[in-house]
């Protein structure tokens, strides 16, 4: 058999037998939860290979951007299908990521010894977030080149060094001659490759120190042997959330640029809005006061603060934490044991009025067009959503929090926790045997 | 039921292959391909449920390296039987699902003309017309269709002979009106200008590769790895007195190719 002599000539060489055995046989834990880190995975592997296709057809060049676009899916239908599951796989990847890390965040995932993987877990998702973006610009109609006006307008917002970055990546004034060569390299280059290598990173970690599990045995880790259990349970995972993004890609357009024009700065589409995940920068741009100042003569624009100063906090927060949340819980011990969301109502609570905040400026992203629709002034709607903010996210925290306390006082009336788990230890002969583990 | 679906997922595969082949509608590649992955989740899905169960097993936290000496379970190195091949050939069932799309980028292969058409004026590179006589007998210029200086494929380099010393097939009877005559600068053997003209032996030299090709008999090679002649631009003179070119060349010209026209 040809696998079999490829095995051998492999093991005789380079001795991968050793190394096939260890993976094979390496047990992991599994539930549901587990499989949206795999789906954004999977996107992820979508966006490469649709990638590489569009590479073929896109021209970065401010004059041929546009029309470079529109003729690949004028051209040929796969064309157009192409620019479809890649832009879908895009905004379910990030999606994905934030679902991930939210489960990791109410599971408690993130404690030591795990908080470096966490840390960059956070940054592949403001990398993500930035090819999104990134990627969103380069057809260059109408709106996208109104998305590069604000976020040219955003880092000329950054005191001292905005300018000089400006500058620096448009080749001279917005829309300088080098925007979109810069932005195509950072797009298909050191964005790309950036999130491959902090994916190589996080997927290692994982394996070398195994991953975190429900059942209460912190010596042991329970689950599935990975071939051929869990790995094909992978292949379903790959399967399914491929034909997710592809069956969207088929019945849903997204980003329809051939009406929206190629761009010029006199011109804007409406509504103006950005992809999901960009739309709570924009919410807050909507919102944000109309301050400016003057530092020894020089402003300080109103867009830096919820364009610049927000995000960065954001973001710096949650790099942070996993520390945060050891010293809150004055906790600073090693766990692999997941901590059921419902044992600690006060992280679901901040965690849901973090969630909260950031839906509300999301939901701002869009006032014009629920203005529109709701026959309301956008100017009340601005000033509703400018006190939901701080109000209704504490209010959201608050009742998170209250109903996973109730819930977890119904699992333990009805005897939940005591539940006896079956644990099957591996004997030194290979085979099997049964052994009793009393969950607390 | 994985083999029901695996086989569900081969010919949706191939199916999106020869959608796209025949250029058909966004809807039925984009549906057949969903069909493709969810058959793939299926048959795994019903794979790994059919595996006798095998949660629960315990392996412990704090060992970190390969433990070789233990026995690789039976069914981690079982020979791959008639659904292992399935499983390949569901493999290469998607690898074509994935290399059609990049075949539907080309374009039909095949050379396109060059920017030579009937009545076309020759001119030199700063876009002079040349007449009849602008030559004298011995020169050699680059010209190329008035109004496509620069063309691809266009390049030609106009000679002006004696009289009488051009061999002339019976084909190519007054194509080279006056002693001017004119061939293709591109080299048919790798595609370089064929820039030098060795005088003394009416010889055009191609500095790449050294091929030769004799000016006096239809630019055939005479030495050197190119294999086909150098095609000719049949000339002609029009009432100005200006050279203009009768059509295109009478063969495509450059490097040959698969696809190449006979």
């Amino acid at each position: 058999m040809i696998t079999r002599r490829i095995g051998r000539f492999f093991d005789e060489r380079l001795g991968t037998n050793a190394a096939l055995r260890y993976f094979a046989t390496k047990i992991y834990p599994d539930h549901w939860s587990f499989y949206l880190g795999e789906f954004a995975l999977y996107a992820f592997g979508l966006l490469v290979a649709t990638g590489i296709w569009l590479t073929f057809v896109y021209d970065a060049s401010q004059s041929s951007a546009y029309s470079s676009v529109v003729a690949l899916s004028r051209s040929a239908p796969v064309g157009y299908l192409m620019r479809q599951v890649h832009h879908w796989s895009a905004v379910t990847f990030v999606a994905a990521i934030l679902l991930h890390m939210a489960r990791i965040f109410f599971t408690a995932a993130f404690r030591k010894p795990r908080e470096v993987n966490w840390v960059v877990g956070v940054s592949m998702l403001a990398l993500a977030s930035l090819a999104g973006f990134t990627g969103y610009s380069l057809p260059f109609d109408a709106l996208a080149g109104t998305g590069l006006r604000i976020a040219d307008s955003v880092m000329l917002a950054v005191p001292l060094v905005g300018g000089w970055a400006a500058d620096v990546l448009n080749g001279g004034s917005y829309p300088g001659p080098m925007l979109l060569p810069h932005l195509y390299t950072l797009h298909v280059y050191f964005l790309p490759v950036a999130i491959a290598v902090l994916l190589s990173l996080h997927l290692g970690m994982i394996i070398y120190q195994k991953h975190t599990q429900f059942v209460p045995d912190p010596a042991h880790v329970v689950g599935r042997r990975f071939w051929p259990d869990y790995a094909l349970r992978m292949i379903a995972a790959l399967g399914f959330s491929a034909a997710v993004i592809v069956a969207l890609a088929a019945s849903v357009e997204i980003n329809p640029i051939e009406n929206f024009g190629t761009y010029h700065d006199w011109t804007v589409p409406n509504p103006a809005a950005p992809d999901w995940y960009a739309a709570f920068l924009d919410g807050a741009l909507r919102l944000g006061p109309a301050w400016e100042f003057r530092i020894a003569g020089h402003p300080v624009p109103a867009i830096f603060w919820p364009g610049v100063v927000m995000p960065l906090v954001v973001f710096l927060f949650a790099i942070c934490w996993p520390w945060i949340d050891a010293r809150f819980t004055r906790d600073r011990a090693k766990h692999d044991v997941l901590v059921p969301p419902t044992f600690a109502p006060w992280r679901v609570g901040f965690g849901v009025a973090l969630l909260f905040a950031g839906f509300v400026l999301t939901l701002a992203a869009s006032d014009d067009q629920q203005a529109f629709t709701l026959h309301v002034p956008v100017e009340n709607l601005v000033v509703f959503y400018r006190i939901a903010l701080p109000v209704g996210s504490v209010i959201a925290g608050c009742l998170a929090g209250l109903f996973a306390r109730e819930l977890r006082a119904r699992d333990t009336q009805h005897g939940k926790e005591s539940e006896r788990v079956v644990v099957l230890r591996r004997t030194a002969s290979g085979g099997f045997a049964e052994e009793d583990t009393q969950s607390t | 039921m994985t083999r029901i679906a695996l086989f569900g997922a081969i010919l949706a595969a191939l199916g999106v292959g020869i959608a796209a082949a025949l250029h058909a509608e966004v809807a039925v590649l984009g549906w057949l391909a969903t069909l493709a992955f969810l058959a793939v989740a299926v048959a795994a899905g019903a794979a790994a449920k059919s595996l006798r169960a095998s949660s629960g097993l315990i392996e412990d936290r704090h060992d970190r390296g390969p433990s070789m000496l233990e026995p690789l379970p039976p069914d981690v190195v079982s020979r791959p039987g008639a659904l292992g091949r399935l499983w390949m050939y569901a493999v290469g069932a998607f690898a074509i699902m994935g290399v059609v799309p990049f075949v539907a980028l080309a374009r039909r292969p095949g050379r396109r003309g060059t920017a030579w058409s009937s009545g076309a004026r020759l001119v030199t590179s700063d876009g002079k017309a040349v007449k009849a006589d602008s030559l004298v007998v011995g020169a050699i210029e680059t010209v190329f269709p008035q109004g496509r200086t620069g063309a691809p494929e266009s390049a030609t380099l106009l000679l002006r002979l004696q009289d009488d010393v051009l061999r002339v097939g019976p084909d190519r009877a007054g194509w080279a009106p006056r002693g001017n005559v004119a061939y293709s600068k591109i080299c048919t053997h790798a595609g370089c200008p064929v820039a030098i003209y060795r005088h003394a032996s009416y010889e055009l030299y191609c500095p790449c590769h050294q091929s030769v090709f004799d000016v006096l008999d239809a630019a055939r090679p005479v030495s050197g790895p190119a294999t086909r002649a150098l095609p000719q631009l049949a000339l002609d003179i029009d009432s100005a007195g200006y050279l203009i070119a009768r059509g295109d060349f009478s063969e495509p010209v450059g490097p040959d190719e698969w696809w190449r026209p006979a």
